[in-house]
């Protein structure tokens, strides 16, 4: 029988695979019985609330752990189910990290951060993960192993699987593998709170003027900023790393831009983790940088009247992030669309809102042929795309 | 349909004159930058506009004509090579359609020339950051078709990682886009797949790409070092130390002798065994206490001596050497075989003995110019194509050089792409089931298998792939009569 699956409800059996070859068992005994999978890891955060269409659910929680890692090589291979807090505590230990911080908890696994394309404001200095996976091992649709990219840094031998599967939610492969570029940390991470009191256009055009050069700069709505504690304006949480001597130089620079604060590197992990509520909605509005101020007013306006309604943005991506905690209906959501004309990335919407409001990404002839050649009899979280 | 009857058509999309079927015209695009190979086109097109290319792609979809898209024809893999079948030249497309400064972004036409977009972008305290040695005369279109690399990349990534959005025509003469330039897009990254896909997935059309402030702040050091294995083992200490130079580049004693008896002389050190070439950037504050870790980092590695250029003189004289490098090769020996292998960072020192030793053992002259700090190596060997017993010797030693590359977990190309040239290393790098997949990608983008028959991926892990002989056969004998 087929289920339609919730956000959080599993359907049917599940299947707990610890190895390639028990992930390879599972869609193949899958297709033997013709029914779908739903690809499930950690599934405590990135449920997107689509309604996959599977008789079962292939976990591959179990599939953890690291593969290998030479510190020097400043890259890791770890296994899909390996959760982003164990690669932090690993690559911790040799000075190193992971630069991708996705919204929701570090609990989240590898496997999910890739395969939903999760990503923070870090992406403004690191990218996102197509930017980060430097090869992978999947098995697509109808059962093969299949290797994309390599563990080293640069590689272009062949067509690019890699970033095929980075953000197909599983419907070409069950990612399995992966390795990733890690960065060394440098001597002096710093987080600082900036007040923005100026208007936001002439704020930017003073913080693009400035000598700074941060990780990461986030605008945060005042009703975030005080949330997490951050006082009660509109502010920037901006992280500049470097030697001692650049992060000073910065910090006297960003001090010019308004009253300032230096806090605990912490508030990052708390405005990712201000999601774990599991939000009613929420959409990323993608933008050119320089339409930043003009979207930020527009989305602020519109979510002004949703109660505990989250906006920040990622101020050299050009990304917006509107999250809708209680109310999210159909009408709000369009009008943001709307009004910003922005390209827009659901990360979470009601199940009844999907057809509605977001239309299948995938349902060109190009992107229907590409799924045909990776998972031909859609075995994989079929409907998550919001494909028919 | 005949050729003849083909290069009338085309004419008439294009204009007669920018049709070229005799031998004499079409032996200039028999090779691209990698000597050893030779495919001569049965047509070259040369589309002056966007509408023309599609018009061009349609017709040729249409009778089923296998093509190949080129740029520049400055690649280093054999890609760009049309063995029997049209070729089509961008190089016409030269526009930068669109610069927007406040969002850091350009908008071009697939034959706008890589270093002529940084200089249009300098006005702005812009650049594009990836910088291939050939940037003077590669085309972005080319840059997207290999998704190529340079010396800089090493802090600000490849091409794959500056393209927002491409507008294209795929194979069958339909016309699409891939990503946004808003920066993201739902659906399949059919962008990213399109990247380095060799012109084998359709043509480019325009291309937005993202552009990179100047830094603040330049300093370029050349570390001097009497073995490779210091060399090797200062890079390695120079990117663990968490500093991300803006470029680490590599050259050993081979590649320095021909640098500085060429016209590119830069002044590096002739009796030295390797330099490190060591570029810093980013904000004045903090840049030079960098450097002086990095020097230090050097001199514990065993560098003889570093220097600092002191200005900007200096800096682009260190760098000329260092870009042409492939060039001043041409004084050792009439061919360059150009290699391109990539090995994890700390392999490098383990590497570069096997290189030495493997070079003896074959009596080839190997000089190595490279890009250090991301591990992609350039072992190139100078040599007399037309002595047969040399070239055999000479590919020999560059296919043990690549196994060697292989068994430390490395792989067969970072920037250069396979082409015609790295097929048979595939397999090696690849399973079978690998392989397949890759082929059942192409003919999502290409069902008919019309662009750029032949590359990529190698045609006996894809039994389906003989039909490409079939389809050009008519058009290669009408060629011929």
């Amino acid at each position: 029988m087929t289920q339609v699956a919730g956000p959080v409800s599993t359907a049917g059996a599940v299947i707990d695979a610890s190895s390639t070859s028990q992930v390879q068992e599972a869609v193949r005994d899958a297709s033997a019985r013709s029914e779908a999978l739903r690809i499930v890891g950690a599934g405590s955060w990135l449920h997107a609330g689509r309604p996959v269409r599977a008789d079962s659910s292939l976990c591959v929680r179990s599939l953890a752990g690291v593969v290998e890692y030479v510190p020097g090589d400043l890259t890791i291979t770890a296994w899909a189910g390996t959760t982003l807090a164990e690669l932090d505590r690993v690559t911790a230990e040799h000075g190193q990290w992971l630069a991708l911080d996705p919204f929701g908890s570090r609990d989240g696994t590898l496997g999910a951060t890739v395969a939903t394309s999760s990503f923070g404001p870090l992406a403004a200095s690191f990218g996102t993960p197509r930017d980060v996976v430097l090869g992978l091992q999947c098995v697509t649709g109808d059962g093969e192993i299949v290797n994309g990219g390599a563990r080293v840094v640069k590689h272009v031998a062949g067509y690019d699987l890699v970033r095929l599967m980075t953000g197909a939610w599983g419907t070409l492969g069950v990612l399995t593998m992966l390795t990733l570029r890690l960065r060394a940390r440098a001597p002096v991470d710093a987080t600082y709170a900036v007040s923005i009191s100026a208007p936001l256009g002439e704020w930017i055009a003073a913080y693009r003027a400035a000598s700074v050069s941060p990780l990461a700069t986030e605008l945060l709505h005042a009703a975030t900023a005080s949330t997490l504690g951050l006082g009660s304006d509109m502010t920037a949480l901006v992280r500049v790393s470097g030697n001692d001597e650049a992060v000073a130089a910065q910090e006297k620079a960003l001090a010019e831009l308004g009253a300032l604060r230096a806090v605990s590197g912490e508030a990052w992990a708390a405005l990712a983790g201000h999601d774990a509520s599991r939000p009613t909605a929420a959409l990323r509005l993608s933008h050119r940088p320089a339409r930043i101020a003009d979207v930020w007013e527009l989305a602020t306006a519109i979510a002004r009247d949703v109660p505990d309604a989250v906006v920040h943005a990622t101020l050299d991506r050009g990304i917006t992030r509107v999250v809708l905690p209680r109310i999210a209906d159909a009408d709000l959501v369009a009008r943001l669309h709307a009004a910003t004309a922005c390209t827009r990335v659901f990360e979470v919407l009601p199940a009844v809102l999907w057809r509605e409001v977001a239309p299948s990404a995938v349902s060109d002839p190009l992107s229907q042929r590409v799924r045909a050649a990776f998972d031909p009899e859609r075995r994989l979280n079929p409907g998550i795309l919001g494909e028919a | 349909m005949t050729t003849a009857a083909l290069e009338g058509q085309l004419g008439s999309i294009v204009g007669a004159r920018y049709v070229r079927s005799r031998a004499a015209e079409l032996l200039v695009y028999e090779s691209d930058g990698l000597p050893g190979y030779r495919k001569r086109p049965s047509l070259a097109v040369f589309p002056g506009t966007r509408d023309e290319v599609v018009a061009v792609v349609q017709l040729l979809a249409r009778e089923r004509v296998p093509f190949v898209p080129r740029g520049a024809g400055t690649g280093l893999s054999g890609g760009a090579l049309a063995d029997g079948v049209v070729l089509i030249g961008l190089n016409r497309l030269t526009r930068i359609i669109d610069l927007d400064p406040a969002s850091r972004l350009a908008v071009v036409e697939p034959g706008v020339v890589n270093a002529s977009l940084s200089r249009a972008a300098h006005a702005h305290g812009l650049h594009y950051a990836p910088d291939p040695s050939s940037q003077a005369a590669c085309t972005i279109g080319g840059n997207v078709a290999e998704n190529a690399g340079g010396p800089h990349c090493l802090k600000y990534g490849v091409t794959l990682n500056h393209i927002m959005a491409v507008n294209a025509v795929l194979p069958d003469g339909s016309v699409t886009s891939f990503g946004s330039a808003d920066g993201e897009r739902e659906g399949y990254d059919l962008l990213g797949a399109f990247v380095g896909s060799e012109g084998c997935f359709g043509v480019a059309l325009d291309i937005t790409v993202r552009l990179t402030p100047n830094p603040p702040a330049v300093r370029t050091l050349l570390a001097d070092f009497m073995s490779i294995d210091a060399a090797a083992r200062a890079t390695t200490a120079i990117i663990a130390a968490g500093i991300v130079p803006a470029a680490l580049e590599m050259m050993d004693a081979g590649t320095i002798h021909a640098v500085e008896s060429s016209i590119y002389a830069a002044g590096y050190p002739i009796d030295a065994a390797a330099v490190l070439l060591i570029e810093l950037d980013g904000l004045a504050a903090g840049l030079d206490r960098d450097v002086e870790r990095v020097v230090a980092l050097c001199e514990e590695t065993g560098a003889r001596g570093v220097r600092v250029a002191q200005s900007e003189v200096q800096r682009v004289k260190l760098w000329q050497g260092r870009k042409k490098a492939f060039g001043a090769m041409g004084r050792i020996a009439r061919h360059l075989f150009v290699q391109d292998a990539v090995v994890p960072r700390t392999q490098l020192p383990n590497v570069m003995a096997s290189i030495a030793t493997i070079a003896e053992q074959h009596g080839v002259r190997v000089c190595n110019v490279f890009h250090a700090g991301d591990g992609n190596l350039h072992p190139n060997i100078p040599y007399n194509g037309n002595d047969p017993a040399e070239r055999e010797r000479v590919h020999a030693a560059m296919r043990e050089i690549m196994q060697a590359c292989i068994a430390v977990g490395g792989t067969v190309t970072g920037e250069h792409g396979i082409g015609l040239d790295k097929l048979g290393y595939m397999p090696l790098i690849f399973s079978e089931d690998s392989l397949n997949r890759m082929c059942r990608l192409r003919d999502a983008f290409d069902p008919q298998r019309l662009a750029n028959p032949g590359k990529v991926v190698p045609v006996r892990s894809c039994r389906e792939w003989h039909g490409f002989v079939g389809r050009e056969a008519p058009l290669r004998a009408a060629a011929a009569s």
